[in-house]
C-alpha cells in the first residue's frame, strides 16, 4: 500500500534492494553446504567467510571474534547462558537478557525515570562472583541510550581489584546493541565490551541472522550444540545468504550513519512537537538528550495504547503500542513500569519508530492522522 | 439500552455487538479473561484474542473492557472439570461456564457497572417475561445482587409452585395469556439454526439470568452472521470458529488432564470372551464400558451391546429455566442427550416432588423414559429437556 505510513521501525525493517540482491546467489545458484569438500562449496565457504570479515570490520573486531546466530536473542542467550557465575543486567533490558539472566543469580540494576543506568549503581550490583554484566546500548521502547564506556570503566576497576585481591574470577560486559546498527556507533573498542549482540533484521537485513562478538579471552559454553560450526560456539550449517545479507546491510548502515541519523532526528523532533503541541497532558518518556534518532515514546494518559494502533492502522499509519497486554495485572510492560510511569498513562502509549521509510511528507501527514485519532478517542471516552 | 456484549474476538460475539450498536443500543464490550494454562516461556496467549475483540470495538466505536475472571474460571470451571473426571465421569465445562461465569459473574460485574442487559453471541432465543413491570425487573436485578443464591434458589421454587401448568405458565411468560401470577420469567427457545443451536450449553443458566439477555443471533443461521459480519466489514468476519474446550486449548483433553491427573495403565478386555486385547493409558479418558476401581476398559464388537445403548437415563443435579408441568405424574417432552444429537421424544418422572424442588441434589432427581435407546449416554454429561423450541432445563447422567 503506498499510502501506508510504516512507523515501526525498531520492530522490523524491509530489506533493502542491495541486500536482497546481494542474497540472491545464495539460496539456489551457490546452495552448497560451506563445509563440504568439491570447489563450488570451497567458494562458497570463502564468500561466508569474507562477510565474516566484512562484519568484523563493521564493528572494529577481529573476524574470529564473530560468531554468527540465527538473531538477537539466540545471541544474548549465547552470552549469557552459561557464566557460571552472577550476573548482572538493567532493569530495562529486553525480555530476551531478563530471561537469559535469570537462569543464573541476577541483580537487576535500576534506572532513573529518563530510563538511564548510572554506572556508580553497577558498580554497587558487582559482586566478587560477577562473571557478566549486561546492559543495552539503547532501550528498544523507550529509545535511552546507555552510557557503555562509562560502564565499561567501572567494569575494568572491579578487573583490577580482583587481581589486587587475588580472586580469578573473570568479569565480562556484554551490550545488546540491537536498536543501535545505522543509528549509533557500534566499535567494539569505543563501546569498551567484551561482548556485542547485533541483529541483521533491525538494520535493513534478513531476519533469524545476527551476531555474537566475543573478544577472544572471553570463555564461553556452547547452548546449540552439533557439528562444532563458529568455533564450536553454534553448530548448525551456516546461514550464507542470511550472513552475506548482513554484512551488506550493515555496511549499507554505517555508511549512511550519521547523515541518516540527523534526517530521522529532524523528523522525530518535528513529530514529537507537533503531538505535544495538540495535546499538553501527553508524556514523553526516554532522555531528552541521549536517545535514539528514530524513536519517540509517548503516552497520551487515560487513552488505550492498544486501541489508537488499531485506529491508527485503519488509517494507514502502522505504529506499535510499548505494553501489548495493557489492561491486565502483570503485563504492563516493565520498561514503563520500571521508569516509574502511573498505569493510566503507561496504558495510553504509542512507540513511534522512524526509519528509512519515513520522509518529511509522510511524517507530516502521520503526525496529523495521529493527532486526529487521539483528539477523537479523547473525544469518545468524554 | 445500555447493553454490556461478551466479546470473544470471535465472529459471533463481534456481529452481536455490532447488530445491538446499529439497534440504537448503547454498547459496550467486555473481553472476559478466563483461565489459561501457563506455558512455560510464553506469555499472554489470550492476547490474540483480546486484540481482536479490541480491532472489532474500535470499529463499532464502542468501549471494550477487560474483566478478569481467571481465579474464579480455575475453581469453577477447571477444578470442576478434573474433579469429575477422577471421579470418573465425563463433565461438560461449556455448560458450567456459562452457569458460573458467563451469565452470572459476567452479568453481576455488568450489572454493577451499570449495564441493563447483557449480550452474547450464542445461538439461542430468549422470549423475555412480560409479566413483569421494568421496576420490579430492576428489582429483581438489584435482589440479585443483595441476596445469596439460596434466596434466589427459593425464589426460583415460589415461580416453580405457582403454576399449576407448564404449559400455561410459558404462555404467560410469552404475553399471550396474562400473566395472573406475580413472577415471571424469560424463555430459551432453540435458535433458528438448528444445526448451531446451543441451548444444550444453556440449560443451567437462571431464568433471571436469561430476563436479562440478549441473544441477537438467534434469529440467524451461521452462513447469514458470516455474510452480514462481511457486509459490515468486520475485522473477524473471515475468522475460524473455536473448537473445543478454550482452556484445553492446543494440546487437547487427554495431555491436559494427565498433568492434574495421576493415571495408572490398564488392560483393555474383550467383554464378549472376556480376554485381555490390549492396554490403555488410564480409565478416566474413556467414557462408557470402563471400571474404575479396576481400571478396566471393555471393549466389544456387539454394536447393540447394552452398555452402549440406553433407553433409561437418571439425571441428577436438575436445573430447569421452565419446570416442565410439574403436577403431572408424566411429562412428554423431547430430549437431547449431547450438543447437536437429534431430539428424541420420551417421557420425564420425577423421583419425588421434594427431588425437584431441591434441584436434584446429590441423588437422582428424575427419570428419562426414552422412546428409543441412544448410544453412549455417559455419566457426568448433561441430559436436555425440550418442549418443541422451548429448552425446559435439564439435569447431568447420574
Amino acid at each position: 500500500m503506498s499510502d501506508e505510513i510504516y512507523l515501526d521501525h525498531a520492530a522490523a525493517t524491509p530489506l533493502s534492494d542491495k541486500v536482497y540482491a546481494a542474497m540472491q546467489p545464495y539460496f539456489r545458484d551457490a546452495f552448497y553446504n560451506p563445509s563440504s569438500p568439491y570447489a563450488p562449496a570451497v567458494q562458497v565457504r570463502k564468500e561466508y567467510e569474507t562477510a565474516r570479515v566484512r562484519l568484523a570490520a563493521r564493528i572494529g573486531a577481529r573476524p574470529a571474534e564473530i560468531i554468527i546466530t540465527a538473531g538477537a536473542t539466540e545471541s544474548i542467550n549465547l552470552a549469557l547462558g552459561d557464566t557460571g557465575g552472577h550476573i548482572v543486567v538493567s532493569a530495562i533490558e529486553h525480555e530476551s537478557v531478563l530471561a537469559a539472566a535469570k537462569k543464573s543469580e541476577c541483580t537487576l540494576v535500576p534506572v532513573s525515570a529518563e530510563g538511564r543506568v548510572s554506572p556508580g549503581e553497577v558498580k554497587k550490583a558487582i559482586q566478587p562472583d560477577t562473571t557478566l554484566v549486561s546492559i543495552a546500548l539503547a532501550n528498544g521502547e523507550i529509545g535511552t541510550i546507555q552510557p557503555l564506556s562509562d560502564v565499561a570503566a567501572v567494569i575494568r576497576e572491579e578487573r583490577a581489584r580482583r587481581l589486587e585481591d587475588g580472586n580469578a574470577t573473570p568479569i565480562y560486559f556484554h551490550s545488546d546493541a540491537s536498536q543501535g546498527a545505522g543509528l549509533l556507533d557500534v566499535h567494539v573498542a569505543r563501546l569498551g565490551v567484551d561482548m556485542l549482540t547485533l541483529n541483521a533484521g533491525k538494520a535493513y537485513g534478513p531476519k533469524q541472522v545476527g551476531l555474537l562478538f566475543v573478544e577472544r579471552s572471553v570463555r564461553l559454553n556452547a547452548q546449540i550444540v552439533g557439528g562444532g560450526q563458529e568455533r564450536g560456539l553454534r553448530s548448525g550449517t551456516e546461514n550464507v545468504a542470511g550472513t552475506i545479507g548482513f554484512a551488506t546491510a550493515l555496511e549499507l548502515a554505517e555508511r549512511a550513519r550519521k547523515e541518516e541519523s540527523a534526517r530521522l532526528a529532524g523528523l522525530r523532533d518535528y513529530l514529537e512537537n507537533e503531538l505535544v503541541a495538540a495535546f499538553p497532558e501527553a508524556v514523553v518518556s526516554g532522555d531528552h538528550n541521549h536517545r535514539l534518532a528514530s524513536h519517540l515514546h509517548i503516552s497520551f494518559p487515560g487513552l488505550d495504547g492498544e486501541r489508537l494502533v488499531f485506529l491508527l492502522e485503519n488509517r494507514g499509519v502502522l505504529a506499535a503500542t510499548g505494553s501489548a497486554c495493557a489492561a491486565n495485572k502483570g503485563t504492563r510492560s516493565h520498561v514503563l513500569e520500571t521508569i516509574g510511569l502511573a498505569p493510566e498513562i503507561a496504558d495510553g502509549s504509542l512507540r513511534l519508530s522512524l526509519g528509512r521509510l519515513s520522509s518529511e511528507e509522510n511524517t507530516k501527514r502521520a503526525a496529523k492522522i495521529i493527532a486526529e485519532e487521539v483528539k477523537n478517542e479523547y473525544r469518545r471516552i468524554g | 439500552m445500555k447493553v454490556f456484549v461478551g466479546m470473544s474476538g470471535g465472529v459471533d460475539s463481534s456481529l452481536t455487538a455490532a447488530l445491538l450498536k446499529e439497534q440504537g443500543h448503547d454498547v459496550t464490550g467486555v473481553y472476559m479473561k478466563n483461565w489459561t494454562e501457563d506455558l512455560p516461556g510464553m506469555r499472554c496467549p489470550w492476547a490474540d484474542d483480546l486484540a481482536d475483540a479490541k480491532r472489532v470495538a474500535v470499529q463499532l466505536g464502542i468501549d471494550l473492557k477487560v474483566y478478569d475472571f481467571e481465579n474464579e474460571y480455575k475453581q469453577k470451571v477447571v477444578d470442576y472439570m478434573v474433579e469429575e473426571y477422577k471421579a470418573g465421569r465425563t463433565p461438560n465445562p461449556d455448560i458450567m461456564c456459562n452457569q458460573e461465569v458467563k451469565f452470572k459473574l459476567f452479568l453481576e460485574a455488568a450489572l454493577e457497572d451499570g449495564a441493563e442487559m447483557i449480550a452474547t453471541g450464542h445461538y439461542a432465543r430468549v422470549e423475555h417475561g412480560s409479566g413483569v413491570s421494568h421496576e420490579s425487573q430492576t428489582q429483581v436485578s438489584s435482589s440479585r445482587e443483595a441476596e445469596s443464591r439460596n434466596s434466589l434458589h427459593s425464589m426460583e421454587l415460589a415461580a416453580l409452585r405457582q403454576p399449576p401448568n407448564g404449559q400455561e405458565f410459558r404462555d404467560s411468560a410469552s404475553g399471550s395469556v396474562d400473566g395472573a401470577s406475580a413472577f415471571s420469567r424469560a424463555t430459551l427457545l432453540q435458535a433458528k439454526d438448528k444445526n448451531k443451536d446451543q441451548t444444550y450449553f444453556l440449560y443451567r443458566v437462571t431464568g433471571e439470568a436469561l430476563q436479562k439477555t440478549f441473544f441477537p443471533l438467534g434469529e440467524f443461521t451461521k452462513p447469514e452472521v458470516r455474510e452480514m459480519a462481511k457486509e459490515r466489514g468486520l475485522y473477524t468476519a473471515g475468522k475460524k470458529d473455536s473448537q473445543g474446550i478454550c482452556f484445553v486449548g492446543q494440546i487437547g483433553v487427554k495431555d491436559f488432564l494427565s498433568q492434574y491427573v495421576e493415571t495408572v495403565p490398564g488392560d483393555v478386555i474383550d467383554k464378549q470372551t472376556g480376554q485381555k486385547v490390549g492396554r490403555h493409558e488410564g480409565a478416566i479418558f474413556y467414557t462408557v464400558g470402563k471400571d474404575m476401581e479396576k481400571n478396566e476398559v471393555y471393549v466389544t464388537r456387539d454394536l447393540n451391546d447394552d452398555t452402549l445403548w440406553k433407553k433409561q437415563i437418571s439425571l441428577t443435579s436438575l436445573h430447569w429455566i421452565n419446570p416442565p408441568a410439574a403436577g403431572q405424574a408424566d411429562n412428554d417432552v423431547q430430549v437431547r442427550v449431547r450438543h447437536r444429537a437429534p431430539l428424541t421424544p420420551g417421557k420425564l418422572t420425577f423421583c419425588s416432588r421434594s427431588d425437584l424442588e431441591q434441584g436434584g441434589g446429590g441423588g437422582v432427581g428424575a427419570v428419562v423414559e426414552l422412546s428409543e435407546s441412544q448410544r453412549a449416554i455417559t455419566a457426568g454429561q448433561s441430559v436436555v429437556i425440550y418442549d418443541g423450541d422451548v429448552c425446559l432445563g435439564g439435569g447431568i447422567v447420574a
